[in-house]
């Protein structure tokens, strides 16, 4: 069970408090500066909380967490490195922490390579980041991001700099991985849409401070397809989370 | 693709050629005094007939430049990691390197001769001081530029500052670090041939301090082709390392 509060949080970010359930993909939406960014990194102890608590995993996080994998909207890889290197650079770091987590060596090109696959990247583990679209970096990143197989995978708008089709591929791509990998997904959006396929639980920030407004289940079972995302039920979601979020957006302007 | 390597180095060639082929005609034509300005054959051939002590000053400048060059990459490394790698170092010491970067450092030589004499000493430690500066601060730039995000995915898998700065921070340095490589040997071959210039009794700052007073415009004008020739050499030979060791930032 990974239980996840805040509580508290400075000017910030405050009052919010929720449990996401293992397993689970959860989403965080709102208006730009509501705290949504900050709170994932509460989440990985990368900020300190002035006041409540986060638990994760029945642990109280005090400091950065070690079993957490995270991808960003810039897929920040390295460009002296293959893609391969990128992927295996958090085995190392596990290696050289003496993290028992850590596969031995023979097993550390298999797994990247296996897990490369999954997100389309057969036979480009030679290739060098400034070789790739940006999909396809966003998917090293992502690669990157589960290599050591992190019990919470935390996305801060991963997929915003992508074009439309690519970001709908990323969104299938992460539905598929869920079916193959166990993890539980902290996701941090502006895309309505894509916190309606991807997430489980959308929780709806509102900022000045940032603080949990509304919390909507998505009913809509899985396997997902876009169709049902922009049917009648996602539409209808869509449309009450915008309205929520945009009295908002009025009277902080 | 060859065609165009082909151009940059054809074009300039024959750009230096005409410009000396005119300098020649215009000197010959106008019977211009030797000694104000001799003709590039005169200079060539006293460059052939004192061969021997330009090359013994040529190699005595070299070896002062790449002295005070070695001494700068090293501070200039450390200082750059330090003012990079820490914001309170950076914040201490940063505008103190600027000030001290915008002394002229051709003023510093006279105190550098009072301590130390003249000689070789002054000459390195003025090729050192032009020379440390554009390193420490291409070095401290590469690790402070450092992504916030990259911190992150690091920080989050347990990396302790020293790792992000092996694993990231000096890799990501090394394309800035090269670049200033080729900027600090100009620098401190500056350095040395101003020092050589005020206060030697070798090198080729000394030699042509030496012609100019005997009037020697010949010898004069063969010294400055020899360093012409060496700060080409010297800024050439480090342009390539940096592309060898860090192929991937110019890649595309």
């Amino acid at each position: 069970m990974t239980y996840v509060t805040a509580h508290g949080v400075t000017q910030a970010l405050a009052g919010v408090s929720l449990e996401v359930p293992h397993g689970s993909t959860v989403a965080f939406v709102g208006p730009s500066g509501c705290g949504k960014s900050s709170l994932l990194k509460l989440i990985a102890g990368l900020l300190a909380a002035t006041a409540g608590a986060i638990v994760v995993d029945g642990q109280p996080v005090g400091g950065p967490l070690k079993n957490v994998g995270m991808a960003f909207q810039n897929p920040v890889l390295l460009p002296w490195r293959s893609v391969l290197d990128n992927v295996l650079l958090p085995l190392e770091i596990l290696r050289e922490n003496g993290d028992p987590r850590a596969p031995a060596l023979a097993l550390w090109r298999d797994r990247a390579v296996t897990l490369l696959a999954t997100v389309g990247l057969t036979g480009a583990e030679r290739r060098q980041p400034r070789e790739l679209s940006g999909g396809m970096r966003q998917r090293v990143s992502l690669c990157r991001a589960l290599i050591h197989a992190p019990a919470l995978l935390l996305l801060d708008e991963p997929f915003a700099a992508l074009d439309a089709f690519t970001r709908e591929e990323m969104w299938e791509l992460y539905q598929g991985l869920r079916g193959q990998r166990e993890f539980t997904g902290v996701l941090v959006t502006h895309d309505l849409r894509e916190a309606v396929f991807l997430a489980d639980t959308i929780y709806v920030l509102a900022s000045d401070p940032g603080r949990l407004v509304h919390v909507h289940r998505v009913a809509i079972p899985r396997p997902r397809t876009l169709s049902q995302v922009y049917g009648a039920e996602g539409s209808e979601l869509m449309r009450r989370m915008r309205e929520q979020i945009r009295p908002d957006r009025e009277t902080a302007a | 693709m060859s065609g165009s390597r082909g151009r940059r180095v054809v074009l300039p060639l024959a750009v230096f050629v005409t410009l000396v082929l005119v300098w020649e005609a215009v000197v010959t034509l106008l019977r211009v005094h030797p000694v104000l300005l001799p003709p590039p054959s005169g200079v060539a051939l006293t460059m052939v007939g004192t061969a021997g002590p330009i090359a013994f000053h040529a190699w005595h400048t070299l070896v002062t430049t790449l002295i005070g060059f070695g001494a700068a990459v090293g501070l200039g490394l450390l200082l750059g990691f330090a003012i990079g790698g820490s914001a309170t170092v950076n914040d201490a010491l940063y505008p103190l390197l600027v000030g001290f970067n915008s002394i002229p450092k051709a003023a510093v030589v006279p105190l550098l001769v009072m301590w130390f004499g003249i000689g070789t000493v002054p000459a390195v430690l003025t090729a050192f001081l032009l020379a440390f500066f554009p390193v420490a601060v291409n070095v401290a730039v590469g690790l402070a530029t450092l992504e916030a995000e990259l911190r992150d995915v690091l920080r989050s898998l347990g990396a302790s500052r020293w790792q992000i700065f092996r694993k990231v921070g000096v890799p990501r340095t090394m394309p800035l670090f090269f670049a200033s490589l080729k900027v600090a040997v100009s620098s401190a071959f500056v350095g040395s041939v101003i020092s050589e210039t005020v206060a030697s009794n070798a090198g080729i700052g000394y030699l042509m301090a030496v012609a100019a007073s005997d009037f020697n415009t010949r010898l004069a004008f063969g010294g400055l082709a020899v360093l012409a020739a060496m700060g080409v050499l010297l800024y050439g030979i480090f342009a390539v390392i940096e592309r060898r060791m860090t192929a991937w930032a110019y890649a595309e």
